[in-house]
This record gives C-alpha cells, structure tokens and sequence, in this order.
C-alpha cells in the first residue's frame, strides 16, 4: 500500500494505482479523454495532467502511478491553465459543428470546454479539415474525422477488445485521422464499439443519424435478447419508436461493449409486421379475431385430463413468463410433456446440464479469466458470444494463462490462444477421452495395460483428427494448473455422445484437488433460465425432480406426426425453422389437432397455427433473464405491446384461468416470489439494480449469480452417436451449424439493420477446401445434400479444418434444418460453382 | 504486385528481425523504390497479406512517414520542406512561398513535367540547422533564398 496527499488529502491505495484513480478514490475529478479502464493506457490527450511536488512538468495521471509520500495537485493553477489549453489546442482544428452533430447533447468535449475550457480560442489560422461530407464507413457506421479529439479509443477498442483490428490512425500530428484503410468500406464485425467509445461525434451510427437529440429520447434498462451472454444496455425511443441501444462505462459485464446484434438489432422492435391482434383459422385462413374468441377456441380445444398435450417455450421469454408456463403444463393441463428448445435432445440437456455443472450454480466469466487454464471446447465463440470472446480476448492478454481452444472452424478469438486445436466437427468426445487417457497414463495399474491405452489412443487420435503432440499438449498444461475453466458451447447438444467426456473430465481434474468451473456458452439469452425455471420434460424448477417426465420437443413433434396430439401451444419458439428436420416438423406441426403458437411475428410455426396469439417483445415487458453464467438480470419496460398484443405473461395467465380461476400467481412479482421458493437456487440472488456509472473496471456483479441447486435431479446419460446420414464419396462436406454473427435464430431476421448487414445464406468453408475446389471468396454455389438443395454465397476462412462446411441456422432461403433428417446425425453436403 | 526480385530483397530484409511485421518498413522502402516513388493501395494489401498484418496497419504506418508517399506520385526530386515549430520560426514559410513561386506550384504539387514535387513535412530531426529541407535521400540545411536558387539549379 501506499500513501499519497492528493490537493492536500492523504489517502492510502494499492500499490501501482494509477494517479487518476487514486484522486478519483479520494474524491477528485480528473478529466479524461483517452483513458478507458479496460484499455491499455497510452497517456496521449494529456486532459488529466495534474501537478507533483516536486516535478517540473506536469504528469499526465492516467499512466503515472503513485509512489509513495508523493504530493499531487489536481487543482493548482497550473493544472487549470494546462487544461484550458489542451482544450484550445483540441478546438484549434475542431469543426465546431455541435448544432448538426448527433453527439450534441451528450458530447464529452462539449462537457469538458464547458467546465474547464478556455472560452475563446486564439487561432487566427484556417482550420485543418480531413474531409467536406461525412463518409460511410459500413452500412450501420458513418464517420466524421473533422470532430476528433485523437484518443484513439476507437482504434484500440476494436484492436484490444474487439480483436478485428481495421481501424488505425492515418497519418500524424494535426492530421492524424483515426479510420479505415484508406477510409474504405468497413468488412468488420460491425458491433460499433469504435461508436460507442468515441467521445465526440466522429464515429457514429448510421440508423440513428438525425433522427433525434439525445435529451429528446426515452430509456429503460435492458438486456441484449440475443444470446447468452447477457450483455445490460439500454434502449431508448422517441414517439415509441426505439432508434438506439447503448452500453454503458462499467454497466454489466460487458461495460461499454455490444456486438453487433445488441447494438444494431433492437429494430424488430418495430418491424411493421408485428402481430397487433389475435389470429385465428377459419376456412382454412388466419384471420384477426378478439382476443375473447381465441381465448374461447382454446378453452374448447386444450382438454384438462386425458387428451396428450405438450408445450413449447421460447428461451427468450423472461423467467417468470417460462415458470408460469411450466406451471400450466404441470397443474392444469396435467402433462409433463413441456421443452424449451427446438434443437436440443432433452436426455442431452439434461446431460449437460450435469456434465457441466449448472446445478451448482452460477460461474462467474470473470472467474473463468482468473484461472490458470481456459479451454474452450464446442463453441464457435467469437461468433455466438462475441462479447464473451471480447471478454477473453481483454484479459487472457494482459495476464499469463493458457487459452486453449478446440475447434473445427478457425475463430477470431484463435489470436488470442496459446494452444489451438483444429479437429473434426462432432469430435469433441474424442478430443475429450483422448486428453483424459493422457492425464490417466501414469496411472496404469499394470504395465500389460500399456499397449490396450495406446490403442484406444490411437484410435481416439483418428477420429478426432488430432496430433498426439497436441493432445498431450493440452493434458500436460491441464494437469500442472491448479485452476481450471472451460467454456463448453452448444456443440456439444449438436454432438450429445461427447457430454459425458466433458463430465469426466470436469471430474477427473477436480478429484486432482484442481478447482474446476464449466460456463456452458448458450446462443439464446434465457436458456439457462428456461431450464432453471424447470421447462423440460425431466427436471422441474430448480432442475428438481418431477413425478412424471414427459415428451421433449422431438418425443411431442413425434406423437403428432402419428396423429396422437390433441393440443399443442407453442409460446415464442420457431419450431418449423429450427427443429433440425424441417420437413419433419412442417408434417407433424400440420397433424396437431389443435395448435396454438403465440409469438411477435407470424413464423413459419405460426403459419400451421389454429390460433395465434400476439405476445410482447423484451421492449414491452420486465422479468429476469438468467445468462449463461447464471447471473439473474432484470429488463424493464420501455414501451407497451403494439396494438392488441399482451405481455407474454398476461396471455399465459388468461389461458390458465380459463381452466381453474384460481391459476397464478397473479402478477409477476408473485411469481417471482414462488420462484424464490420454488426453485432455491433463486432464493437470495440479488435483483439489484447497480447502475451507478463504475469508472473503474469492476464489472463483475456477483450478488447476481444463482446459487447451488439443493437437490438436483440430474444424471448424465450415454447417448450413441446417431447415424451420419451417410455418402461421403458423392457429399465431402460435413455440414456444421450455428449463429452467424449477425444473427441469432430467426429473431435477427427481422432486423432490417441486422438483414442489412447480411441478407441471404452464406457457406463458409476453409480456404485449402475452396482452392483445391477452384473455388474463391464471394462465389455463388449451390449446396447439395441428400435431403435438400439450396444456393448460397460462398466464403472462405483461413485456418479452419478440411472437409467441413458452415451454414448459419438463420436464414430462410437456405433452411439448414432441412438438410437434417431427423434420427440421423449431421448431414453432408457437396458444393459446385453455380 | 511485387516483383520476384521485390520479393526475395523483402524475404531478405524479414531475417533481421523477431517477427514478420517488424519488417513493414523494408517492405514499403522496397515497393516505393520499384514503383517510381509512391505506394499505392495494391501494394499496401500485398505487404499486408505477405507480413500477415492489417491493411490498416501497414496504412498507418507508410502514411505516419513522410518518406513514404501513399497514392501520391512524386517528381524526380522530392522536396520536403520541415514545417515544424524550430523551422518554422526560423522562416520555414518564406522557404516554402520562394519554392512555390520559383516552381510555380503548390505545395503538394508536381511541375508539369514532372522534375519537382514539393511537400511540406513535420520536424526532420535537424532543428539545429534551421530552416531546412530534404530532396530525395539528402539533407538541405541553414537555408536561405540563394541558397535554395542554388540548389535547384544544380538539381536541372
Ligand atoms: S464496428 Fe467493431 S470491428 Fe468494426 S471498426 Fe468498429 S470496433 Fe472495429
Ligand atoms: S474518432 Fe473518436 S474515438 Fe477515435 S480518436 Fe477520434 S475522438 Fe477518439
Ligand atoms: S448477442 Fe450476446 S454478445 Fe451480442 S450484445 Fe447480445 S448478449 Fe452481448
Ligand atoms: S487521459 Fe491521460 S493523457 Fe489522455
Ligand atoms: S523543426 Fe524542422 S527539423 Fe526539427
């Protein structure tokens, strides 16, 4: 510790704390411009100069540290004079334009001429101009050099944090200009990050371009809807329509960062086809009805006892929608036939669950970057979570770790790692088995035992696509840590034979008396809480046991297909796009008897519907949404549901009180309240709101984290790898899936910013394949499957494996889910030029 | 595109240091001396791609020297007066008025026929012998009027 005086106050702080930090301690301000907690410091705007006993030159206190006995003056004249002429110095060239500049309102510069600025400036030269007209830097980023005041912050978030690394600083002094290469179009990760750590008007978002002041706008707390990661931000609109979504310094886990679905994607906000009114089918159409008509037809058509019914939810409504829901299914409906995920087997997720952990309760990423050794394993994480990638990506640099990841397909994150692992898609239990073997190798009992090892190694080595050297590699450096995390992503639902090596492992390490924490990394925000909230067919509330399990997704799909489902309600999910057999789905959705599906838009799900109820977007509704780490967090209410729309959990309650009056709890603080006793897990997790701007980097907001589930049923089963569908020699790609960047589901599909960013289907695959195909970048081609054709655009990716193709799971004209067949394992695909 | 000859000099030129973009320098010294004096947007994407760096990065760079001129052709001699705060205060502006008017262009500009580029640059490192200029390789010191006469003339 040390002890300094800052204007006089003494103060003790931690070694190395930098001067800034400790007068902000002390209760001081200093203003900033280039200084940003999680970015490397780099002391160039010399706003936060302060005056040191002792010291001729005045000391820019966001790179100097304070030693000890030191005297600093954050105040004196001199300090004051400094600041005033930084700040004339900054204007000399400034255009001076706040009156048609989108930051006006909310423009760091302004605040600080304001405070500390000289009120005149004394240059009589002609101003620098870098350019006459804002340019276009990308279809959601627009640029005007002329207001900058050369922090480099957006260069270095998108270097440091964000890793694409295509901003720079052209040229140098006055002319120093931060863009692009030659100020050309960006082909970038679109996440506007430059944006929202600029303090001025220079980087700023295209949609939103004079559109409204900021004092003009209304906001409510938020969290992104997109994947898991659970990013706050907030989102704000003028005469209900929301024009922006913002992070905040030191708001949430994810601080001032988004990626590009939680920046740009709010937009289906306000999609104009919305649903505005109840649907219902008559003469074989869908027409609008009231909402005591719907509620009617289905009080008519669900029976309470007897008939088989089955519900789906989406995991994108919010905790207390999906525990009311589950409530319905249990008590009213009597039926444990319930599931919350289109695509997942319920026997994987519960396997996962279990394999990973998640009954113990929440980890913490920041946990995760505090261990010895990070793995990622089963996840294309720069694509799914992009913030968690940025997370990653910021602390694995600025401290000795190993980062370790196992993946078919390169990533952007792959920079970032001390040891990659390029395997076959689908191979993560051989990956697994393989290092586990090696971290057991010493311990044989007998050395007869040695050459039954080395086969299965070998064996496990080739399925895998695997070096030895490598695999050992990563068991050597697994077993000399103490700490242990890894991230294990949705890959191993797709792949559900590899869960239990995941379990073993996790096992195997902590039985070495290594401490050992799983973040499962899910692509849908509220997974986890669904899942908690006990929406699947084996586990209630909690992930406590139930009486009677019932039907998942596929097991109640396969009991219409037969004819044998009377009533099927569907609250949000997309079952026709996602469910990976689209043909399948389409069939048996079309033989429910009776089908309800409530949603925002009118999905291919909603098209086979008997009813269709409007529900509310995460705009018009509050309720906790639980991320992948298991923090609980609240999103508020901005707007109410368009039209005849009703909160998800309004509906929810209608259909159940239309059964038995006394259905509740009524209102959602109730419901939350059952949830606490319910499910323990939620018993004293804080809901606390922290929105208090944290200059510092302490983000991590661990009173949010679920606690341990006190009696998990649970178990994690073996489950044999299903059949490939077969053809090697006629299909030589393996096809694998997930998010792209842009999107997530269908839900980003009705963003016009996010279609804006990219449109149709894309197939990427690695740069050798395309070259030994005579195929290049941006090609047209056609995808063939056994199942399905389908054209698409091609990409190419340097240093991913060979032999495996990528499509997005989100676009329509090019249905991944119908190259599935359903019962059989990840299809393959041939590629020609078309 | 880089020449085999380019090339091997750039191959060359990587062995003298740790890392391969260490050499983004060499690199743009090499494409500029092949290319007549500039750099142009081609040249900077095959650097990038041959050091494995960000177009950006080599962007920044051949722009952050004056020695490197990015998609600005140069006459045969290169004029880089200093206009830096020592040069200027020792009459670095009435250097660049006598150029302008003795070649009769901008600064920025090229002759006609295409002798003399004169541009203006930030501090040299030889404040000492101010005001002062560089033309091509070489340093022009302690300038004067006559002095400048003087040296263009042995330039034609
Ligand atoms: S949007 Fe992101 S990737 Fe693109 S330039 Fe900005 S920070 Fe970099
Ligand atoms: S563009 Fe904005 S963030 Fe970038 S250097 Fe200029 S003021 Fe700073
Ligand atoms: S999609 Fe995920 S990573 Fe992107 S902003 Fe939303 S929560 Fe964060
Ligand atoms: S904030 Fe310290 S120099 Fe910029
Ligand atoms: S100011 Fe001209 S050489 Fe330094």
């Amino acid at each position: 510790m040390v002890t300094v005086k800052i204007n006089g106050k003494e103060i003790t702080v931690e070694d190395g704390t930098l001067i800034l930090n400790a007068a902000r301690d002390a209760g001081f301000e200093v203003p900033t411009f280039c200084y940003q907690a999680d970015l490397i410091g780099i002391g160039s705007c010399r706003m936060c100069l302060v005056e040191i006993e002792g010291q001729k030159k005045l000391q820019p206190s966001c790179v100097t540290p304070v030693l000890h006995g030191m005297s600093i003056n954050t105040e004196s004249p001199t300090v004051v004079s400094a600041r005033a002429g930084v700040l004339e110095f900054l204007l000399a060239n400034h255009a001076l334009d706040c009156p048609v500049c989108d930051k006006g309102g909310e423009c760091e510069l302004q605040d600080m001429v304001y405070r500390y600025g000289p009120h005149k400036g004394r240059h009589a030269e002609p101003k620098f101009k870098f350019h006459e007209k804002d340019y276009v830097l990308s279809p959601v980023i627009i640029k005007n050099s002329n207001r900058c005041v050369q922090c480099v912050k957006c260069v270095r978030v998108c270097r440091e944090v964000v890793g694409a690394n295509v901003l720079t600083s052209l040229n140098r002094g006055d002319h120093q200009e931060e863009t692009s290469f030659l100020r050309s179009f960006l082909d970038c990760d679109q996440d506007g990050n430059c944006i929202e750590v600029c303090p001025v008007g220079c980087f700023m978002r295209l949609p939103y371009r004079y559109k409204t002041r900021p004092w003009d706008l209304k906001g409510a707390d938020t969290v992104c809807p997109y994947c898991a990661t659970g990013c706050r931000m907030v989102i704000e609109h003028r005469d209900g329509v929301v024009i922006r979504a913002r992070a905040q310094l030191g708001v949430g886990l994810n601080s001032e960062t988004l990626c590009a679905r939680g920046r740009f994607g709010f937009d289906f906000i306000n999609n104009p086809n919305r649903l505005t009114t109840p649907l219902v089918r008559k003469r074989g159409a869908l027409e609008p009805a009231s909402w005591e008509e719907a509620m009617g037809l289905i009080k008519k058509n669900f029976s309470v006892g007897g008939g088989k019914v089955g519900g789906i939810a989406s995991p994108r409504l919010v905790n207390e929608e999906l525990y009311l829901f589950q409530k319905l299914f249990r008590t009213v409906f009597n039926s444990p036939n319930i599931d919350s995920s289109s695509r997942w087997d319920p026997l994987a997720v519960e396997s996962f669950v279990s394999a990973a952990s998640m009954h113990e309760g929440g980890v913490s990423i920041f946990d995760c970057m505090a261990s010895d050794t990070l793995l990622i394993i089963g996840s294309h994480l720069s694509d799914e979570n992009p913030v968690t990638d940025y997370i990653v990506r910021r602390i694995s640099a600025n401290r000795r770790m190993n980062v370790i990841i196992a993946s078919p397909r390169a990533m952007k994150l792959d920079s970032s790692a001390t040891q990659l692992l390029r395997h076959l898609p689908g191979a993560e239990d051989s990956v697994l088995e393989a290092i586990i073997l090696n971290l057991n190798y010493d311990k044989l009992p007998d050395e007869t035992l040695k050459p039954v090892k080395d086969a299965r190694l070998e064996a496990l080595l080739s399925t895998a696509g695997a070096l030895d050297k490598e695999i050992k590699a990563i068991a050597r450096k697994l077993g000399a840590s103490s700490t242990v995390a890894v991230i294990a992503g949705t890959d191993f639902l797709r792949a559900p034979q590899s869960i239990p090596a995941l379990g073993l492992l996790k096992d195997l390490l902590r039985s070495r008396g290594k401490k050992v924490t799983v973040l499962p990394a899910l692509d849908r925000c509220n997974q986890r809480g669904a899942w908690e909230m006990g929406v699947h067919p084996g586990f209630g509330p909690g992930y406590s046991r139930v009486d009677k399990k019932g039907l998942g997704c596929d097991g109640i799909l396969a009991a219409a297909e037969q004819g044998e489902l009377d009533a099927l309600y569907i609250a949000g999910s997309d079952v026709a796009s996602m469910y990976p057999d689209g043909e399948f789905a389409a069939k048996a959705l079309s033989a429910v008897k009776f089908l309800v599906v409530q949603d925002i838009f009118l999905t291919e799900t909603a098209k086979l519907a008997h009813v269709v109820l409007p529900g509310a977007s995460f705009a018009e509704k509050e309720g906790i949404f639980t991320n992948q780490e298991g923090r609980a967090q609240i999103i508020r209410k901005l707007l109410p549901p368009p039209g005849k729309a009703k909160r998800d959990f309004d509906i929810i309650r209608a259909v159940g009180e239309s059964f038995d009056p006394s259905f509740g709890p009524k209102n959602p603080v109730l419901v939350l309240d059952e949830i606490r006793k319910e499910a323990p897990m939620y018993g004293d997790v804080s809901l606390v709101f922290n929105n208090k701007k944290n200059i510092e980097d302490k983000l991590d907001n661990r009173a949010a984290l679920v606690k341990g589930a006190q009696s998990a049923a649970l178990k994690v089963s073996r489950i044999e790898p299903r059949a490939d569908l077969g053809g090697a020699e006629q299909f030589p790609f393996r096809l694998v899936t997930g998010n792209h960047l842009f999107h997530s589901g269908m839900l980003s599909r009705m963003s016009s910013s996010m279609t804006g960013l990219l449109n149709a289907a894309v197939i990427e695959i690695s740069e050798g394949d395309a070259d030994a195909l005579g195929l290049r970048n941006g090609d047209k081609v056609s995808v063939r499957g056994a199942a399905c054709e389908a054209q698409m655009t091609l990409r190419t990716r340097k240093g991913s494996g060979k032999g495996m193709a990528f499509v997005a799971e989100n676009f329509e004209d090019a249905p991944v889910a119908r190259f599935f067949r359903r019962g059989k394992g990840a299809p393959r695909v041939a590629i020609t030029k078309i | 595109m880089l020449t085999e000859n380019e090339k091997k000099e750039l191959q060359a030129a990587l062995k003298k240091y740790p890392n391969r973009r260490s050499a983004v320098m060499d690199a743009l010294r090499i494409v500029q001396n092949g290319r007549g004096g500039h750099i142009v947007k081609e040249d900077m994407l095959e650097i990038a791609s041959i050091l494995e760096m960000q177009p950006a990065e080599v962007n920044a760079a051949a722009t952050f020297y004056t020695m490197y001129n990015v998609n600005k052709p140069v006459g045969k001699h290169h004029i880089q007066v200093c206009r830096n705060i020592s040069c200027s205060l020792m009459g670095a502006e009435h250097i660049i008025k006598h150029l302008e008017r003795t070649l009769d262009i901008k600064t920025g500009q090229t002759t006609p026929d295409k002798k003399f580029t004169l541009s203006t640059v930030e501090c040299l490192g030889s404040c000492a012998t101010a005001p002062m200029m560089q033309i091509n390789d070489d340093y022009y010191e302690n300038l004067t009027d006559q002095k400048v006469d003087e040296i263009l003339k042995n330039l034609k």
